[in-house]
C-alpha cells in the first residue's frame, strides 16, 4: 500500500514535469510543439492566448491606452524619480499606465532579449547594426520631431527612423574652480599652450593637472575618437578609416590628438603612476581639489558634485586641441529610446516616448543636453561651456563597415591610447595598428 | 500497480528520481557544451538567427593570430607560482598537521581568504597594489626600503603577471593546504611508527613517507592549479583591463571579449573549445610525468 503510493506520487512528479514542459511549448509559438501534451496545460495556453487577443482586438488603434513596460539601465531612479513618472504620465494620459524594469548591463541583456523575441514595449535600443532595427522597432517619424532633434538621423534605417536619443552629451574638460583659482590659472584656456601652461601652474602647486584614468582603460576613449573627430572637423572620420590601409598617422587627427595625451604624459601632468589609477577615488579627487580635470563628458560632472563639492565649483571648458583659438567639439547621443514593433500599445508607447523627451525632464535630471534642439539645458556647466562659442558637430553612426573592420581587428581603442602614450616610439604602435587594420580590411573584402 | 514485482518498482521509483537531476544536467551541461562546438564552426555574431557554418576557419584563426594565442606566455608565471603556491601548501600543512599550539585556528586563517568572493580580493590588492597610497608600498618604505617602495607593481610590464599570480597564490594556498591535510591524516600512523623503528629521521620520513603518499593527491592539486593558471579571468579583468598594454591579458579575457566586445561568438567559441583541449592534453601530459615518478620512487 505504502509502496504504490509512493510510486503514485512519483508518477504525478513526473507527469506535472511533462505538463510544465508541454506548457511552456505551447506558450513558444515559435517552434510548434507535436508532442501530445496534457489537456489541461493544453487549454490553459488556449485561453490565455484568447485573452491575449481579446485585450488586442479591444484597443482601439488611435487611443492611448493600456499598460506599457520601459526597461531602463536606471536601476537607480526605481522607486524613486520613475513613480513620479508614472505619475505624471498617467495624469496626462488617463487611460494609460507605464510600468518600469530596470536593469544592469543593458547592452548585453537587451541584445539577449531582442534575440529571443519577449522585450518590453519601450527600451534602450542596444549596439545592433542599424540595418536591423527594422526586425525589432517600429519607426517614429509619425512622432513629428524629425526636425526638431539632434541625431536624427542615428538610429535610422532607409530614411525612417527608430531611435530617438534620450539626450545628447559633449566632452571637454571638467575642472575644479577652486584649484584652478589656487594656481593662478586666471582664464580658461583658449589654445593648446595655454592649455599646457595651465597643467603646468597646477603641477607647480602639487595639484595632478589632469586625472586619466589610465589604468581603467575606458575613460581614455575621448582621446582615441571625440578629439580627433573634432581636430578633423569631420564627423565622418572614424567611418571613412575604411577607405584607408593605414588610418593611423603621426601628422593625422588621430595622431595629433594622441599625442596630446601623451605629451601630459610625458611632461608629468598626468596621475604619478599611470598604470596605478582608482576611478571611484579620482571623482573625490576632483571634488575635493587634488586633481584639477577630467577630460570626460559632462555626465561625470553629477558625479564629481556628489562625491563631496557644490555644483559651483566645478566647471567645464571645451578641449583646446590646437593654438588656432577655435574649437569644436562633438555632440553624442546617449541611448537611444526604441518602441517594440510587435508591442500590443504602440500609440501609447510611443506616446511615452515623446512624453520622455518632452516633458519628463529626465535629461536635465540626468545632466544632459536636451535631445530637442530648441530646449535649452539647464545645468550651470553646460551654459559655461556653450559660452566659450564651440562649434558643434552632430556625431555620425558607426557604418557597419568601419565596426565589421574594427571587430575583425580587435582593436579596443582606448588600449590603443595606452599603448601610444606607454611606448618609446608611438610611430611603432600606429604602424602596429595599422597592419591589424589593413589585414582585417583584406580578410573582410574577401 | 500492485502487480510489479519489487525489482521493477524499484527501478521505476530510481528512475523517477534520477530524472530529475539528469534532466538539469542535460539541459544546462551537456547542451549547452554540444551547442559551444557547433556554434565554434560558424561566424554568429550573437544577434543573428542563421548563422553560417564557415567549418575550421575560427580555429586556424585561433593558432595563427598571435594576438590570440600569444597571450599564453602572459600566464605562465601563473603557472609558476602555482607550482610554488603547492610547494608551500605542502610545507604549511606538514606543520599544521604536527601537534603545534593553536593550530586550528592557523587552519582556518590560511583558509579565509579562499572563501572570500574573487572579485571583492581583486578590489581589495588594487588598494595593496596602488603605487602611491597602497599598503603594500607604505609598508616597504617603513621598513626602509625606499627604492622598492615606489615599484609600480601593477604598472611594470615584466612584474604585473607575477603580482597579479600572487594574489591568487594568497587565495588558494589554504584550498590546497586543507586538501593536503586530509592527505596527512589519512596516512596511518603505524608506518611513521614503523619507519620510526627502523631509524628514519624528520627528513626521511617526509621524502620517502609522506610525499609517496600524497602523489595522488599532489597529482589532483597541480591538475587544480595549472587548470586555474589556464584560465585565469578575474584578476586581470578587474585589476588592469589587460594593461598596462596589454601584457597582462589572458586566453580567457580574451576569449569574453572577443565575443562580448567584438560580437564574434564563433571565434570565441573557438577559443573556448580550443582552451578545453588545451587542459585535456595538459592533463594527460602531468599525468604522465607525475604518474611515472610516482613509481620510480
Amino acid at each position: 500500500m505504502k509502496k504504490g503510493l509512493t510510486l503514485a506520487a512519483a508518477i504525478a512528479t513526473l507527469s506535472m514535469i511533462a505538463t510544465a514542459c508541454g506548457g511552456s511549448n505551447n506558450g513558444d509559438n515559435a517552434s510548434p510543439s507535436a508532442s501530445a501534451s496534457p489537456s489541461a496545460s493544453a487549454s490553459a495556453a488556449a485561453s490565455a492566448s484568447a485573452s491575449a487577443s481579446a485585450s488586442a482586438s479591444a484597443d482601439p488603434a488611435a487611443d492611448i491606452s493600456g499598460t506599457i513596460t520601459f526597461l531602463t539601465n536606471r536601476t537607480d531612479m526605481v522607486d524613486k524619480e520613475y513613480v513620479d513618472y508614472a505619475k505624471r504620465f498617467n495624469e496626462k494620459y488617463p487611460n494609460a499606465k507605464v510600468e518600469f524594469e530596470a536593469i544592469t548591463d543593458l547592452d548585453k541583456n537587451t541584445k539577449v532579449r531582442l534575440s529571443s523575441g519577449e522585450y518590453p514595449d519601450v527600451l534602450l535600443i542596444p549596439t545592433i547594426p542599424n540595418s536591423d532595427l527594422p526586425k525589432y522597432f517600429a519607426p517614429l517619424d509619425d512622432l513629428g520631431l524629425n526636425d526638431k532633434i539632434y541625431f536624427s538621423d542615428y538610429k535610422s534605417s532607409d530614411g525612417k527612423l527608430y531611435g530617438i536619443s534620450a539626450g545628447a552629451t559633449t566632452t571637454g574638460i571638467v575642472y575644479n574652480k577652486k584649484a584652478f583659482a589656487d594656481a593662478g590659472i586666471t582664464a580658461i584656456p583658449k589654445t593648446l599652450d595655454e592649455f599646457y601652461a595651465a597643467a603646468e601652474k597646477l603641477k607647480a602647486k602639487g595639484i595632478v593637472p589632469l586625472a586619466s584614468n589610465f589604468k581603467d582603460q575606458w575613460p581614455l576613449y575621448p582621446w582615441a575618437s571625440e578629439v580627433p573627430i573634432s581636430i578633423a572637423g569631420d564627423k565622418n572620420l572614424n567611418n571613412d578609416r575604411v577607405n584607408s590601409d593605414a588610418p593611423y598617422a603621426m601628422d593625422n587627427p588621430y595622431g595629433q590628438g594622441l599625442t596630446i595625451i601623451r605629451t601630459m604624459y610625458e611632461k608629468g601632468y598626468l596621475e604619478p603612476d599611470v598604470n596605478s589609477t582608482n576611478w571611484e577615488q579620482s571623482k573625490k579627487d576632483i571634488a575635493s581639489g587634488k586633481f584639477g580635470m577630467y577630460m570626460l563628458g559632462n555626465w561625470v560632472i553629477p558625479q564629481v558634485i556628489s562625491s563631496g563639492t557644490t555644483s559651483d565649483n566645478v566647471g567645464f571648458f571645451p578641449l583646446p586641441y590646437d593654438n588656432s583659438g577655435k574649437t569644436n567639439v562633438l555632440l553624442a547621443p546617449d541611448w537611444a529610446y526604441g518602441v517594440n514593433k510587435d508591442s500590443k500599445h504602440l500609440e501609447t508607447a510611443k506616446a511615452f516616448v515623446k512624453w520622455l523627451l518632452e516633458d519628463s525632464g529626465f535629461d536635465d535630471f540626468a545632466g544632459f543636453i536636451p535631445v530637442l534642439k530648441d530646449k535649452q539645458a539647464n545645468m550651470a556647466q553646460l551654459t559655461e561651456f556653450q559660452s566659450y562659442g564651440p562649434t558643434t558637430i552632430e556625431a555620425a553612426a558607426d557604418s557597419e563597415e568601419s565596426t565589421a573592420v574594427v571587430n575583425k581587428a580587435q582593436i579596443v581603442k582606448e588600449a590603443m591610447v595606452q599603448e601610444f602614450v606607454l611606448s618609446k616610439d608611438p610611430q611603432k604602435v600606429l604602424d602596429e595598428y595599422n597592419k591589424k587594420w589593413a589585414a582585417a580590411k583584406k580578410s573582410l573584402a574577401k | 500497480m500492485n502487480g510489479l514485482s519489487y525489482q521493477a518498482q524499484k527501478r521505476i521509483i530510481l528512475l523517477c528520481f534520477m530524472s530529475v537531476p539528469l534532466a538539469l544536467l542535460a539541459l544546462f551541461t551537456f547542451y549547452p557544451a554540444v551547442k559551444l562546438v557547433w556554434m565554434s564552426f560558424t561566424d554568429w555574431d550573437g544577434l543573428e538567427a542563421n548563422p553560417t557554418w564557415i567549418g575550421f576557419a575560427n580555429f586556424v584563426e585561433v593558432f595563427t593570430n598571435r594576438d590570440l594565442f600569444g597571450v599564453f606566455l602572459n600566464q605562465i608565471p601563473y603557472a609558476v607560482v602555482g607550482i610554488v603556491q603547492n610547494a608551500i601548501a605542502i610545507v604549511f600543512a606538514v606543520i599544521l598537521n604536527s601537534k603545534l599550539r593553536g593550530r586550528n585556528g592557523f587552519r582556518v586563517l590560511m583558509f579565509l581568504p579562499f572563501i572570500m568572493n574573487a572579485v571583492a580580493v581583486a578590489f581589495m590588492f588594487q588598494y595593496v597594489f596602488d603605487t602611491t597610497n597602497g599598503s603594500l608600498n607604505i609598508l616597504l618604505g617603513a621598513i626602509g626600503l625606499d627604492g622598492l617602495a615606489k615599484t609600480s607593481w601593477l604598472g611594470n610590464t615584466s612584474l604585473v603577471n607575477f603580482s597579479l599570480a600572487s594574489i591568487s597564490m594568497w587565495r588558494f594556498l589554504g584550498y590546497n593546504m586543507v586538501i593536503y591535510l586530509g592527505a596527512l591524516q589519512s596516512i596511518p600512523a603505524d608506518m611513521y611508527e614503523a619507519a620510526e623503528i627502523d631509524g628514519a629521521g624528520r627528513w626521511q620520513k617526509l621524502v620517502r613517507l609522506t610525499l609517496p603518499n600524497l602523489t595522488k593527491i599532489i597529482q589532483l592539486n597541480m591538475f587544480l592549479t595549472l587548470s586555474g593558471a589556464l584560465a585565469v579571468f578575474d584578476l586581470p579583468f578587474v585589476l588592469t583591463k589587460g594593461g598596462p598594454a596589454g601584457s597582462s591579458e589572458t586566453f580567457l579575457f580574451k576569449t569574453i571579449n572577443t565575443a562580448f566586445q567584438f560580437n564574434n561568438f564563433g571565434l570565441a567559441s573557438a577559443m573556448s573549445v580550443v582552451l578545453l583541449l588545451i587542459v585535456v592534453v595538459v592533463l594527460a601530459l602531468q599525468n604522465l610525468v607525475i604518474g611515472r615518478g610516482g613509481r620510480d620512487a
